[in-house]
């Protein structure tokens, strides 16, 4: 169980987080070469403050006609992402680990705070699991790959969430925990969590069309 | 912010417990986390005089060590009249670990090297 | 071509599809998918395909989606699906029949309106998307016939209606003469270099349309423009070429065009309540030209409307006393900004605006544009079926007074007029030119 844990904590952990930045900067770099070489004219149209405020209004709650058509999923998605991020940079159990490994230190959540996030995360996975079975529009373009996804993401806060409580199987789910954070991280630059990179230059590109071109709101 | 606090505040009789037991000197069962403001997890599980007789350690100074200015640990020297916070203080400072730096390192430290006793969160901060 | 009858779909038969498919293979077909995906797309396509989570929080921006029950097959993620997406991940290699299927859904089921970019999360532009379909369609073949009639003739004649060198000037001379009954000394200036106005026209104007532009050169005169007409090719504004997928002769049309302003030394193009050839001038062809932004002053009949009305250069004698309600035409209000200028416009010379809902950036499509009313006859229960929430919005409307409706833009006007004669909504439609012409001062009429 040492060497185990030895292992997921540090060469899986040194590779999981490696592969997860550079696979982002290489996806976004080879994106913004591609973008050069073929279609130039996208840094042409884009604007920093058109492309701002077309993500300001998006990263609103409600400040757009789409969200405040859809109030409970405004407020699950929201908070689900909000909590998604959050939690595992400012939980104390993860900062405590960068402590004892660099010696950094940041403000830490409470972890009663940190918990409930934990479970936002799950209530929101099971919230778009049911919305991907049930919504005919969202069941229609569902595909294998989002079910993964959705797994791949509640994973580490299922098993996290059960390690911090430690009502089952205590060390297993340690470990599980850390090896599903490694693959969601490893995941991020090569599925569509990617979305997490691409969607502010997507809005971007479109808010400054609407903005400098269209003369017009996108939201 | 908070002080590193690792520690969450136990349930009232608990803490009851815990001063009776840290009086006594004697039979030591939890880690005395008093130093911790708001501590957020339970302090740790250390049976003192069983963990020294399995993990054999007969030099206090393993733990209970005295360094130097100069970051030199003193052979000779040890500390286990003082508290670790008279040294450790909630920050690092050089090369002078905080508190729960100090503790992490020292115990979890010590286990993963040896490859014997508990290393994960839970396995000492073990929820009642 | 005596394929056994199988399929018992009710959609429409359309020639220029079955007959280009029926020359397809695979093989065929996935060198063009992959020459288009590969040779002509980029970092947007990538990104869009990649990035889209798959939440189909686009369908509700959708008039057909909602027209349909929120059939899944008709929102703009739905209908991504069934074409691009399934050409992607069979690398290519699907059948002429999957063609057939994509023809019809990215050439009749989807007006490019964009309304779907304002809905989605992230700014995907699935109309870009459709667009890259529509490309490949083109590349294929298997555009459907009537459209690629009209992209044929712009090919040949540079006008979208087969009209021909010495008709041109022939209509407009003919309008002169009408409006010479009315103002005597009016003209239709034609070839005037340096004239501060070149007025442009859809072809579908001296084709059937020709009072249209005896109102303009009311108007024009009226106002006192210095303006002038091309007695040339480069009259038509239109471009049907930019809704096949055929970029090339996109910019064919849109040379000639410009450089026909160029030539007559003008200050700008005014053109006229044309939704498509404002995209097409303003921010496609100028595009594919290399013109970051058009080369020459565009000017939309809505703006140009403003300015006169706003300068004093007409007046209106009496209001339009019939309460009006004023569709937004994508092209030129989400494409083009002209939201408040048309409502200045519309209260300027009507006593009573009442708005629909929604309305500005957020109207709903008239489900005719991005090409699918040239799509002809077979799909007119396509666009009709396919808007029945336009027919609520309008009957809203009604319900509030509106007693006419105004479209400025043909596109709209057309598909409007099927859709509120199909569902019974009981309103006129007008043009603004049709309302400032019987509204304006004019000199006092000459007895004939």
């Amino acid at each position: 169980m040492v060497d185990v844990y030895t292992f997921v904590s540090g060469p899986l952990a040194w590779a999981a987080f490696t592969i997860c930045i550079g696979g982002c900067l290489y996806r976004l770099i080879s994106l913004i070469v591609l973008a050069y070489k073929k279609e130039r004219f996208i840094f042409t149209y884009m604007s920093f403050s058109y492309g701002l405020r077309s993500i300001v209004h998006w990263i609103t709650p409600f400040a757009t006609e789409n969200w405040r058509r859809h109030p409970v999923l405004t407020v699950v998605t929201f908070a689900f992402h909000i909590s998604l991020v959050i939690a595992p940079i400012f939980l104390l159990s993860h900062i405590v680990l960068w402590e004892e490994a660099w010696d950094l230190r940041w403000p830490a959540l409470p972890d009663a705070l940190a918990d409930t996030m934990a479970v936002i995360v799950i209530a929101g996975c099971i919230f778009f699991l049911v919305r991907r079975l049930k919504l005919p529009e969202v069941q229609f373009v569902t595909t294998a790959s989002d079910y993964v996804i959705l797994a791949i993401v509640a994973a580490p806060f299922v098993t996290g969430f059960l390690a911090y409580h430690q009502w089952v199987a205590y060390p297993y789910m340690v470990i599980a925990h850390i090896i599903s954070g490694e693959v969601m991280l490893v995941a991020i630059p090569f599925t569509r969590l990617s979305h997490m990179v691409f969607s502010p230059l997507t809005r971007a590109y479109m808010g400054s069309e609407f903005g400098k071109v269209r003369m017009a709101r996108d939201w | 912010m908070k002080k590193s606090a690792l520690f969450t505040v136990a349930v009232p009789t608990l803490l009851l417990l815990m001063i009776a037991v840290a009086g006594s000197q004697e039979e030591i069962e939890f880690v005395d986390n008093s130093d911790f403001s708001n501590a957020q997890r339970p302090p740790s599980v250390f049976r003192h005089e069983e963990h020294n007789e399995i993990a054999e350690l007969e030099d206090c100074a393993e733990c209970h060590h005295i360094y130097d200015d100069n970051g030199q640990k003193l052979e000779d020297e040890s500390s286990e009249d003082q508290r670790c916070s008279e040294c450790h203080e909630s920050r690092s400072s050089g090369r002078k670990p905080s508190l729960t730096r100090a503790y992490h390192v020292n115990c979890k430290g010590c286990h993963l090297k040896q490859k014997k006793g508990p290393f994960l969160c839970g396995e000492c901060h073990v929820k009642q | 071509m005596t394929e056994p009858a199988q399929q018992s779909e009710t959609k429409a038969q359309d020639k220029g599809i079955e007959v280009g498919i029926s020359k397809l293979d695979v093989e065929r077909i996935e060198k063009v998918v992959t020459g288009v995906l590969k040779g002509e797309t980029g970092a947007r396509l990538k990104a869009y395909v990649e990035t889209c989570i798959h939440c189909g929080l686009c369908s509700e921006a959708c008039h057909y989606y909602l027209s349909h029950d929120k059939d899944p097959h008709y929102s703009p993620v739905g209908k991504v699906k069934q074409t691009l997406w399934e050409m992607i991940r069979k690398k290519g290699r699907v059948s002429p029949e999957f063609i057939k299927t994509a023809a019809v859904i990215a050439h009749t089921e989807c007006n490019m309106c964009k309304r779907c970019a304002q809905y989605c999360p992230f700014g995907i532009d699935i109309a870009y998307i459709i667009s890259v379909v529509r490309r490949i369609i083109h590349r294929l073949g298997a555009t459907p016939l009537y459209i690629q009639d009209t992209a044929h003739s712009h090919s040949v004649t540079m006008n979208q209606m087969w009209v021909k060198a010495d008709e041109w000037p022939d209509t407009l001379q003919w309008q002169e003469e009408e409006a010479q009954a009315e103002i005597p000394t009016l003209r239709i200036p034609l070839e005037k270099e340096g004239a501060e106005v070149m007025y442009s026209v859809i072809g579908p104007e001296p084709k059937f349309q020709a009072q249209l532009i005896y109102q303009a050169a009311i108007i024009m005169d009226v106002a006192g423009v210095n303006w002038t007409m091309p007695a040339t090719i480069g009259w038509d504004n239109s471009d049907m070429a930019m809704y096949t997928g055929d970029n090339e002769l996109m910019g064919r049309i849109k040379r000639t065009h410009f450089e026909t302003a160029a030539r007559l030394k003008v200050k700008k193009i005014v053109m006229g309540e044309c939704g498509h050839a404002f995209r097409s001038v303003y921010d496609m062809g100028n595009r594919w030209l290399g013109w970051k932004m058009p080369p020459i002053r565009i000017v939309h009949a809505i703006e140009f409307y403003y300015d006169l009305l706003k300068e004093g250069r007409i007046k209106i004698v009496k209001k339009f006393d019939q309460p009006v309600t004023l569709h937004d035409p994508c092209n030129v209000v989400r494409g083009g900004g002209l939201g408040e200028k048309s409502r200045y416009v519309a209260n300027a010379i009507c006593e009573k605006v009442i708005e629909m809902v929604p309305n500005y950036e957020h109207n709903y499509c008239c489900c005719a544009g991005g090409g699918v009313i040239n799509c002809g006859p077979p799909y007119k229960m396509t666009r009709v079926n396919g808007n029945r929430v336009k027919a609520e919005q309008l009957f809203s409307a009604k319900t509030k007074g509106a007693k006419v409706l105004i479209a400025p833009c043909h596109n709209c006007h057309s598909g409007l007029h099927d859709i509120v004669h199909h569902y019974g909504v009981g309103l006129d439609i007008k043009f603004f030119a049709d309302i400032i012409y019987a509204c304006m001062e004019k000199p006092e009429a000459t007895e004939a």
